[in-house]
């Protein structure tokens, strides 16, 4: 059976950053199957995302060691480059193909969160959630608590044998595996020991074995001289781990609303060998995942919002740096999470001010700022007086491509233009007030559907 | 009576009718009554050097610590036998003379963290140094006793952690005019016009019909109150003497709003700290004074208080390139007209008892300071909005 339409644009919004016309032509007639194997098929590849740091790779240790005014422009321009990953960042989920595996980075991006000023270890790990974003939760855990920036972010490298820091042990637990109240601080203490000696040499794990813990540790009930792994194996041998697991992603990919019985179902399909590709694909496979309630119920994250609108209207920012301070504004800079916790998403992404940014942005980033209100059969668009001077300072410069839109949206009819934009149902009062809007020019009706609350939802 | 004075006056009067409705609900009369008591917090981000700000200027160790970039005795503005200002903060200095300033000395928490993001996260959302928190303790105050939108207002172009609760948020607002102008969009307008009820049943979607209908009002609500206030008094030209001149032509218009939040940046002073510091305590001293002297001259001051706080301090020993590196405790200061305790609060601790990194440890806790001011000055159940009890403090 084909899969309907309203169907593919859910899922594309869920496993993707929405679709456009041409790839949905290509989907259409094809039955669900086809429609999410070609989804992992086209994230099997993993293309790491990598900024050019040819100028900072002549630092070596030898030159820094010592040199005071090395070091801090090395500082300064590993910030700069984090800065261009970033933007990177946001071009790769604009226009990649491997939609899936990128979504999935930014999903664990917000699990194991991670922050940091170093260009090569956040790079690293970026590209580590990347890698491991599809494969088996296990080797990904291991990986992450290894990575450099880890190391640094959860104080792990100050964990020694002679004085233990439990701050990564806490968090792997409390925020990345098991969830508050599924372990005791005697867990705590016991699998610090076991990440003692954790360090990075040259951006590679190393571990000192004089700083290491070879010690009998018990946790879970366990006894052994483990070392992290080990504990992370433990870590996977509760039940609690993987439900843990299968609630964020069902709160992610399916309904910020919890269905109890979902996520237990979830957890037996994860449990099994913590295949994360596998979970993947029986959620899109799942009847449930399509229902009504699901579609078009979640807040877009800033990040969403924008990578969305710019899927469907091509844009360039003149100034790179307008899109690191419109993703200030919005609260959601790439890489600079607020804590470790990450970002808390849903109704948290929208105050007072960052609806009406968000509800100005389509029209500011497309139009300079002009949404048109010109009703049918009315000559002079109110709004143009409103904003008929001339607008000095303006907030951002950009390149739109209108072309590319035109020839994309060319055959969708009015309505079914409004669909391919807005998820959830129109409520009738709006349906209302957009009838009533002229409706000559496809780009203004884009800019309007935009500007609408609705808009903000996937 | 001069009969054309009668005229302006009446014709004064009966232009009053012509005020929309949704103006004169909001002339709530308690933010117009004496007590209606407000707060201002001050953040000076980036760290600032407490040690160079209040000077212990008889103290060998700050000296041996900091042999080119402590500030000689002579150039201390000096307040006590051991302690004083730094020369910058002349209009300070002023304020303490009249009683009008507390300073607690020592302000941290357990485990410091010397991180910017993380410290920052600390205190805005009042946790402690191993636990996250999503909510900022403004914020979970909004929760509880935010009345109105706009009950808690940053004056700058984004919300800051400390003022998003669960359910309420404070609402940013560096320019009025400029809010107002955005929430005016005849786009917008006409959508909330066309908006029925049913989008307010539904989840999600209904949130952000809900907020943006409550935005639209408070930018107007913010907006007509900032329109209605005047100054006379002068401000500094700078970006945070205009913040703190909006938040008092805000006050000063009697807005029903109960926190204020501000900042000042640029404290980082790693390397050449004596000028760049210099310079920001200036600004941040200045505009202090022409703050209170505006608060004072329309009656509003007796119940307004300031507190300004920053991440942490700074390292006790100074580092190689004439700065000082990301400490831990450093001081407080707190504003008002009704202190209990002007002048220090307490002794600044030990500079020979130090932490493992070379750092003042601290004797206040920061949620000490917070719990005191929820439950002595906006009067409401500090342990609701901290979820833990801390003792409390006696400045006010």
């Amino acid at each position: 059976m084909y899969m309907k339409q309203r169907e593919i644009q859910h899922l594309y919004w869920r496993a993707g950053f929405g679709i456009t016309p041409t790839e949905l032509n290509s989907l259409s007639q094809k039955d669900k199957k086809y429609i999410v194997n070609s989804l992992f098929k086209k994230s099997k590849r993993m293309t790491p995302l990598l900024a050019n740091t040819s100028y900072l790779d002549g630092f070596t240790k030898e030159i820094l060691l010592g040199d005071k005014r090395k070091q801090k422009e090395f500082r300064n321009k590993s910030r700069e480059k984090i800065k261009e990953l970033n933007l990177l960042w946001i071009d790769r989920l604009i226009n990649t193909d491997e939609v899936l595996r990128e979504r999935m980075t930014l999903f664990w991006a917000n699990l194991f969160v991670c922050q940091d000023n170093h260009i090569y270890h956040v790079q690293s790990y970026n590209n580590t959630l990347r890698k491991h974003a599809l494969g088996n939760f296990g080797d990904f855990v291991k990986a992450i608590s290894k990575e450099a920036a880890m190391l640094k972010y959860l104080n792990n490298n100050q964990n020694v044998k002679r004085k233990p820091n439990e701050n990564f042990a806490r968090e792997l637990m409390e925020l990345f595996t098991l969830g508050e109240g599924h372990y005791t601080e005697n867990d705590i203490k016991e699998s610090a020991r076991a990440f003692t000696g954790y360090a990075n040499f040259r951006g590679e794990f190393v571990l000192r074995k004089r700083q290491h813990d070879y010690g009998f540790k018990t946790f879970f009930g366990h006894t052994g001289r483990y070392d992290g792994d080990d504990i992370i194996d433990i870590i996977l041998e509760q039940k609690q781990c993987a439900r843990f697991i299968c609630r964020k992603i069902y709160s992610y990919f399916v309904n910020e609303t919890i269905d109890e019985n979902k996520v237990e179902e979830l957890t037996s399909v994860f449990y099994k060998n913590y295949n994360i590709e596998k979970l993947m694909r029986y959620i899109f496979m799942s009847d449930w995942f399509s229902a009504e309630e699901n579609i078009g119920a979640k807040i877009k994250s800033p990040i969403e919002f924008l990578v969305g609108l710019t899927r469907t209207v091509p844009v360039k920012f003149q100034e790179e740096k307008d899109l690191i301070k419109i993703q200030k504004l919005l609260g959601q800079i790439l890489l600079y999470p607020p804590n470790v916790a990450g970002w808390k998403g849903g109704k948290s992404w929208i105050d007072g001010n960052t609806i009406m940014l968000r509800l100005k942005l389509p029209s500011i980033i497309l139009t300079n700022a002009n949404i048109s209100t010109r009703e049918k059969g009315e000559f002079e668009d109110s709004f143009k007086k409103y904003y008929g001077k001339n607008r000095k300072n303006k907030f951002i410069k950009t390149k739109v491509d209108w072309n590319t839109f035109e020839r994309q949206y060319k055959s969708a009819s009015l309505t079914g233009f409004t669909a391919q934009l807005i998820m959830p149902k129109l409520s009738v009062g709006t349906e209302t007030y957009l009838k009533t809007l002229s409706k000559t020019s496809k780009q203004d009706y884009c800019v309007q559907l935009m500007s609408l609350p609705e808009y903000q939802m996937c | 009576m001069d009969r054309r004075y009668f005229l302006k006056q009446s014709a004064l009067a009966s232009s009053l009718f012509f005020v929309p409705n949704f103006v004169k609900a909001f002339e709530s009369l308690p933010t117009k009554a004496l007590g209606y008591k407000r707060l201002v917090i001050i953040q000076l981000s980036g760290g600032n050097d407490g040690l160079n700000t209040i000077i212990p200027f008889n103290n060998d160790t700050y000296y041996r610590s900091r042999p080119t970039i402590a500030i000689s005795k002579n150039n201390v503005l000096k307040a006590t036998d051991e302690l004083g200002f730094h020369n910058s903060l002349l209009p300070l200095k002023r304020l303490y003379d009249q009683g009008h300033l507390s300073i607690i000395n020592n302000v941290g928490y357990p485990n410091p963290n010397r991180s910017h993001f993380r410290a920052t996260d600390i205190w805005q959302t009042a946790s402690h140094s191993n636990q996250f928190l999503q909510t900022g303790w403004i914020g979970r105050y909004l929760d509880s006793y935010g009345k109105k939108p706009y009950s808690a207002i940053e004056i700058d172009d984004s919300l800051s952690l400390a003022l998003k609760g669960q359910n309420k948020n404070g609402i940013a607002a560096r320019n009025p005019y400029v809010l107002f102008k955005t929430s005016q969009d005849p786009y917008f307008k006409n959508v909330l016009k066309y908006y029925q009820d049913e989008h307010l049943s539904e989840h999600n979607l209904g949130y952000l019909y809900k907020t943006m209908i409550a935005a639209e009002s408070s930018a107007k609500y913010i907006y007509e109150k900032h329109k209605t206030a005047t100054t006379h008094q002068e401000y500094p030209n700078n970006e945070f003497s205009n913040q703190l001149k909006t938040t008092a032509k805000l006050i000063n218009s009697g807005i029903d709003t109960k926190v204020f939040y501000s900042s000042l940046g640029g404290f980082d002073t790693h390397a050449k700290q004596i000028n760049s510091q210099a310079r920001l305590l200036k600004i941040y001293a200045e505009g202090i004074e022409s703050f209170v002297k505006d608060l004072k001259d329309q009656g509003t001051f007796n119940d307004t208080l300031i507190l300004t706080f920053s991440e942490f301090g700074r390292r006790v020993k100074q580092n190689a390139a004439n700065g000082t590196d990301h400490g831990a405790a450093s001081n407080l200061f707190i504003i008002g007209n009704q202190l209990k305790t002007p002048g220090f609060y307490n002794d600044l601790a030990s500079l020979n008892d130090l932490d493992a990194n070379g750092d003042l440890k601290y004797t206040v806790d920061f949620r000490s300071v917070y719990a005191t001011v929820l439950d002595k000055w906006l009067a409401v159940e500090d342990q609701k909005v901290l979820n833990t009890s801390f003792s409390k403090l006696d400045f006010i």
